[in-house]
């Protein structure tokens, strides 16, 4: 060891040095991440790598039809959709943006507004081959995706606010399910027998506080939301060519605006109102923020009555080892109406990106009935081809009423999109955080929190 | 290896002393040496500019700007700090942190001496060790897995907390949507995951205390109560000064217990500064204004530490 010069020393810590960064050169350039600088369509959707590879089949029917366009599905995982717009929106700040990104209503005006290209001149291009698709969609679904005139995306899957039934405590109370037109007063009765019957533990109606299924249903069945909805003119280029002779051409529009906040209106207070007595009276929670991820265990277990939900937690009931006569699904209770609350979820083409050529087969071919079967194999969200949602997708699973998910849309075709402007993520803040203190406390509190609500709402809708 | 280098130096020194042109070589040498110096921090030195240097000033920059990452920024002088002024979500946010701070630095640290002056006497040396790690350990675990179990603990309806509680007739609490209680969730949370360190600190004061100052005050009479007062916290004191400043440094900072609990409600009870700037910049893509509450906030723990430093002279004993 006696001879070892500090030249050489240096000389082996210097190639070291230079080894271990032309080793790690891929890692500091960032030419390791799985597609990146690859001559592929790449596709982001919300969710983990198993769900990107549960895509893989969907992938492959694609590249068999257009062999010439290879895909790369790129899974981005997120809490929520608001997580996941922020990631996609910093890949567009990088510079590595996708081609094509699946985004669900609460994104599609930001998108809409900023991100994406309109398809008008691909579906008027495609006629022939997207006229089968549209056939088979019911029209409120498209219209949630319509921007200003323009379309933006096409409705792949949906999911709406009905009420989850727990049957078994249902019968405990004496009850059976409600008929098709039930109101608001048989709801209230209906959760009051639960309470009576199913024991100090069990919670009669339990509901979250996000913009899907937390307040927004009673709202919209009071004739009601916390944001004035509008529609743009336009969009009869499209309505004209594609739903020509669907019943409710006349209401549709070139897509809904939600500029100004409503948190005032007296029907949204009244909605406040229902909500607080029901939390007062311990016949619902006092809703957490939040997915309600415990939710699906907890219901199973028989420990919750009711509850808003869409065709997305079929499989989830199932997984949890719920019966299929052990639940049932009915529409949202009568207020003044029964308009119902939908999300929806669609592949939108970057403007940014270089392949929309690609881009746009690749939807069109995800939105033809062969392609949406092999993406959606099981209920764990609700096609929204018409003729999927039957017998087969819920044998076994249940709920007995499964029709209910796609008759929302056909006997309530007022039914209306998230609120979701562009200034969605800041409108969601201002709402979620007003909706506990107005519904928890004494009836005089609902008043000065949805003033609060209002003016936190004009903030955000002010902001850009 | 160290023998070459030992009598190269032997060779040099002795060379440069004999040498007519000896001054040369040491210059030469020590012009050496300094490039050798500049070569070796050089990584250093790039890695802090390139990485929290430049950040840094950027960030202050950014804090004039109107910048949605998508589109060009937009110079607008001191308008986000006009907004953020106007904005009651982020006045009540950095009201609710420093409320937070308060309760939660006096509670750790009030939580981190009774344990470590506990741990440190009269305790056999094997179950010192075993204290000393198990109140480390939550430190260890992530604040996010550990505000998810929480959440789960707490809830109202389903809760494990509120389950124990009904065993002794008491009605359930609602821990997640009421503000006063959801404050108290975060702060519990947030105190006993992070009095460890605290209370290691506390612990290596407390050992340096020299025992001979305890036995010459329980010659003179000192009981218990009197030597915690006249003799541990005084010596303590520096350790205390550390410890506070760094648990206010990080209490400022607290995000991702409300964030995951609570995401800031009910209302803005449990919204914090650091939430705040997420939501603007992550959320509503306000990176300006997000820059702006942040260089608020360092102004603030600037200020804090300041205070705190001052406050030292008077309280703090250096022995």
């Amino acid at each position: 060891m006696g001879d070892v010069s500090r030249r050489a020393v240096l000389g082996v810590l210097g190639l070291g040095a230079l080894g271990a960064v032309t080793a790690s050169w891929p890692r500091l350039t960032g030419a390791d991440i799985p597609g990146r600088g690859e001559n592929a369509l790449s596709v982001a959707i919300l969710g983990t790598s198993q769900d990107a590879a549960s895509r893989a089949k969907l992938v492959q029917a694609f590249q068999a039809a257009h062999p010439g366009i290879k895909v790369r599905i790129q899974a981005i995982q997120g809490a929520d959709w608001g997580d996941f717009f922020a990631k996609i929106l910093t890949m567009v700040a990088a510079g590595t943006s996708p081609d094509v990104v699946l985004v669900a209503t609460e994104g599609a005006q930001l998108f809409a507004e900023r991100l994406a290209e309109p398809l008008d001149t691909y579906v008027k291009r495609d006629r022939a081959a997207v006229q089968d698709y549209f056939d088979d969609v019911h029209p409120s679904l498209v219209e949630a995706f319509m921007y200003q005139g323009s379309l933006f995306q096409l409705p792949m899957d949906f999911n709406s606010a009905n009420m989850y039934l727990n049957t078994g405590a249902l019968a405990k109370a004496g009850l059976a399910r409600p008929d098709d037109h039930w109101t608001r007063d048989d709801f209230y009765n209906m959760l009051g027998a639960m309470k009576r019957t199913n024991g100090n533990q069990f919670v009669p109606y339990y509901w979250t506080n996000r913009l899907f299924g937390g307040v927004v249903p009673w709202l919209y069945v009071n004739e009601t939301s916390f944001l004035k909805e509008t529609r743009s003119t336009g969009g009869s280029w499209f309505w004209d060519t594609f739903y020509a002779k669907d019943p409710t051409r006349a209401q549709r529009s070139g897509g809904f605006q939600w500029l100004e906040p409503n948190a005032e209106d007296p029907h949204v207070a009244e909605s406040f109102e229902f909500l607080r007595t029901l939390v007062a009276e311990g016949l619902g929670t006092s809703p957490a923020q939040g997915g309600g991820n415990e939710l699906v265990g907890q219901f199973a277990a028989g420990m919750i009555g009711t509850t808003p939900a869409g065709g997305y937690w079929v499989e989830g009931l199932h997984e949890a080892g719920m019966r299929e006569d052990q639940f049932d699904v009915q529409f949202f209770p009568k207020w003044r109406s029964q308009r119902h609350q939908f999300g929806a979820a669609g592949y939108a083409i970057m403007k940014t990106s270089t392949r929309k050529d690609e881009a746009w087969e690749w939807i069109k071919f995800c939105a033809t009935k062969e392609a949406m079967e092999i993406a959606m194999p099981t209920p764990t969200t609700t096609p929204t081809r018409r003729s999927m949602v039957n017998e087969a997708l819920y044998s076994g699973k249940g709920p007995k009423h499964w029709q209910v998910f796609y008759d929302t849309l056909d006997k309530f075709p007022t039914s209306g999109p998230i609120p979701a402007p562009p200034q969605q993520a800041a409108v969601e803040s201002a709402l979620i955080k007003n909706v506990v203190g107005a519904v928890t406390g004494s009836a005089a509190n609902v008043a000065p929190a949805l003033a609060t609500l209002q003016r936190d709402l004009d903030l955000a809708l002010r902001r850009n | 290896m160290s023998t070459t280098l030992r009598n190269q130096r032997a060779q040099t020194t002795g060379s440069a002393s004999n040498d007519p042109t000896g001054t040369k070589t040491a210059t030469a040498r020590r012009d050496g040496r300094k490039w050798m110096a500049a070569l070796f921090l050089a990584p250093t030195i790039g890695g802090i500019a390139l990485f929290t240097l430049v950040p840094i000033v950027a960030s202050v920059l950014l804090a004039f700007f109107r910048w949605d990452i998508i589109s060009a920024p937009k110079f607008v002088g001191l308008d986000n700090f006009a907004s953020i002024g106007a904005d009651p979500t982020v006045r009540v946010a950095f009201l609710n942190t420093i409320m937070f701070v308060i309760v939660a630095v006096l509670l750790q640290l009030l939580v981190a001496i009774s344990l470590a002056v506990l741990v440190q006497t009269r305790m056999p040396i094997w179950l010192r060790t075993f204290f000393r790690s198990a109140f480390f350990f939550p430190l260890v675990l992530s604040a996010s897995s550990v505000s998810i179990i929480m959440s789960y603990l707490f809830n109202q309806n389903f809760g494990l907390v509120n389950k124990i509680l009904g065993l002794v007739a008491i009605p359930p609490v609602p821990w997640l949507t009421s503000p006063a209680a959801s404050m108290a969730v975060i702060v519990l949370v947030y105190v006993w995951q992070n009095f460890g360190f605290t209370f290691l600190l506390v612990l290596g004061g407390l050992s340096s205390i020299p025992t001979e100052l305890y036995e010459a005050s329980s010659i003179d009479g000192a009981g218990g109560w009197k030597q915690l007062r006249s003799i541990t916290l005084p010596l303590l004191s520096p350790t205390l000064l550390v410890a506070s400043v760094m648990a206010v440094i990080s209490a400022l900072q607290i995000f991702d217990q409300p964030y995951v609990i609570t995401r800031g409600g009910p209302g803005d009870a449990t919204r914090t500064a650091v939430m705040v700037i997420f939501e603007s910049a992550f959320k509503q893509l306000d990176f300006g204004r997000a820059s702006a509450i942040g260089v608020v906030l360092t102004l603030l723990i600037m200020a804090a530490t300041a205070v705190q430093f001052r406050l030292s002279r008077r309280f703090v004993y250096y022995s």
